[in-house]
């Protein structure tokens, strides 16, 4: 009885699947007025599709999802707060383990790293982490925007655009200075200065990881034949991979350049 | 500017991370490290408590078993003790018997000789009777006070030389 339930599931599933893939081959789709080349300048440059923010400005899509992000980390914030935190136990249940876990990575890597500074380390790469990875996660949603030229976009991950990167980047290299300020004052600076390449390189890594699975993503659902199947792959390897890897190579560079020139110095023995 | 870099999104995507940045922190980060410090506190503190806990049992052994050390030792000094006072007693007992027993045997020869001699003094007197009642007989029988006092100077001569 049992089996024969799972068989008539299976067909039916089948058949809706069948009945889907034939249904977007016979409604045939508008097509796009761009090309693919176009396209996939505009997911760098964002000079055609952007979106305003407010009616005040004309901004990427990536700077429209940096603030859905934040408004949705706002309110699961909240609701955590509120609801979960006051009810933490000393046996924890699974959500306060995944929240005890991430919490703990974070802090761990930067007390691993900075052993001598690290109380606003572990909050930033917390907060970096975090950002980066359900940043990343977020292109899977596919949550729509309307563009200043009235058509709909899905919006990318905010770090996939360059602005969102830099800023990144650049703030990164100043939680870095920071560190050094506060730890080794002028030689800090020195210390961090040394590492001038570190803003760039560091922008342009994360920038074009994310961008690379954009593109790739991007070029998937241009093309009508390679909408099948592919995007199962493509979504694991270019989004959820590169959420875990972006997030931890960030993380960890921040928190051992942060531990690097936060080090005191050591007086050389004579 | 390349890449189409706009400064003015970049602060705005800074401001944005700033925001998120304080909400993760005061909502999310600071209270769930703040239990998990507690947590590690509890911990410790429970783990030093049964350190101590530890400790002063050990040290609670270490003093009972010195004091059954000790209670041993005193229960063979006073079962020693013990020991000498029963053969203490036993002896003055037995000295008091012997004591009791030879100041029986004394009585007992005193008490005889005393017997001895309380019969003989009655034998004698006994006699003595004997012979006045034979002498009286005598008396009755001669008639002469003569021969009567003769008898009885007689009799007190022979009494003599007993």
């Amino acid at each position: 009885m049992e089996r024969q339930k799972r068989k008539i599931a299976i067909l039916i599933f089948v058949l809706a699947a069948a009945v889907l893939m034939i249904g977007t081959i016979v409604v045939k789709s508008p097509g796009s007025s761009e090309s693919i080349g176009e396209l996939m300048k505009d997911a760098v440059l964002h000079e055609s599709n952007q979106v305003s923010l407010f009616g005040l400005k004309d901004v990427n899509p990536g700077l429209i999802s940096a603030m859905v992000i934040t408004g949705v980390f706002l309110v699961f914030c909240l609701i955590v707060r509120i609801f979960v935190i006051p009810r933490f136990r000393i046996v924890p249940g699974k959500f306060q383990l995944a929240l005890e876990t991430a919490v703990g990575f974070f802090d761990r890597l930067a007390v691993s790293n900075s052993p001598h500074r690290n109380g606003f380390l572990g909050a930033y790469v917390f907060a970096a982490g975090s950002y980066i990875f359900v940043g990343t996660i977020f292109e899977l949603f596919g949550i729509q925007a309307v563009t200043t030229q009235g058509t709909s976009i899905s919006l990318s991950a905010p770090l996939s655009d360059i602005n969102g990167a830099v800023m990144m980047g650049c703030l990164s290299y100043l939680v870095i200075l920071s560190g050094g300020i506060a730890g080794n004052r002028l030689r800090g600076v020195g210390r961090t200065l040394k590492e001038f390449s570190l803003p760039i390189s560091m922008s342009f890594r994360i920038f074009g990881a994310l961008l690379s699975g954009a593109l790739v993503t991007e070029m998937v659902y241009y093309y009508i034949f390679l909408s099948y199947g592919l995007p199962i792959l493509i979504g694991v390897l270019f989004t959820l991979i590169h959420a875990l890897v972006q997030t931890y190579v960030l993380t960890m560079l921040t928190a051992l350049f942060y531990g690097e020139v936060s080090e005191p110095a050591h007086k050389e023995k004579s | 500017m390349p890449l189409n870099i706009d400064w003015q999104q970049i602060l705005l995507h800074l401001l944005n991370f700033t925001v998120l940045f304080a909400i993760l922190y005061f909502l999310l980060y600071k209270p769930v490290k703040k239990f998990m410090d507690q947590r590690v506190e509890y911990f410790k503190k429970m783990d030093e408590e049964s350190k101590e806990k530890l400790a002063e049992s050990e040290k609670a052994k270490e003093a009972y078993e010195q004091k059954l050390a000790m209670a041993e030792e005193e229960i063979r000094e006073k079962k020693k003790q013990a020991e000498a006072k029963i053969r203490e007693a036993g002896d003055a007992k037995l000295r008091q018997a012997q004591d009791q027993a030879e100041k029986i045997i004394a009585d007992a020869h005193k008490d005889i000789e005393e017997d001895r001699e309380r019969m003989l003094r009655e034998a004698k007197s006994q006699i003595t009777d004997m012979v006045v009642n034979a002498a009286e007989k005598l008396v009755d029988q001669s008639t002469t006070s003569q021969a009567f006092d003769s008898f009885l100077d007689a009799a007190e001569r022979g009494e003599a030389d007993e």
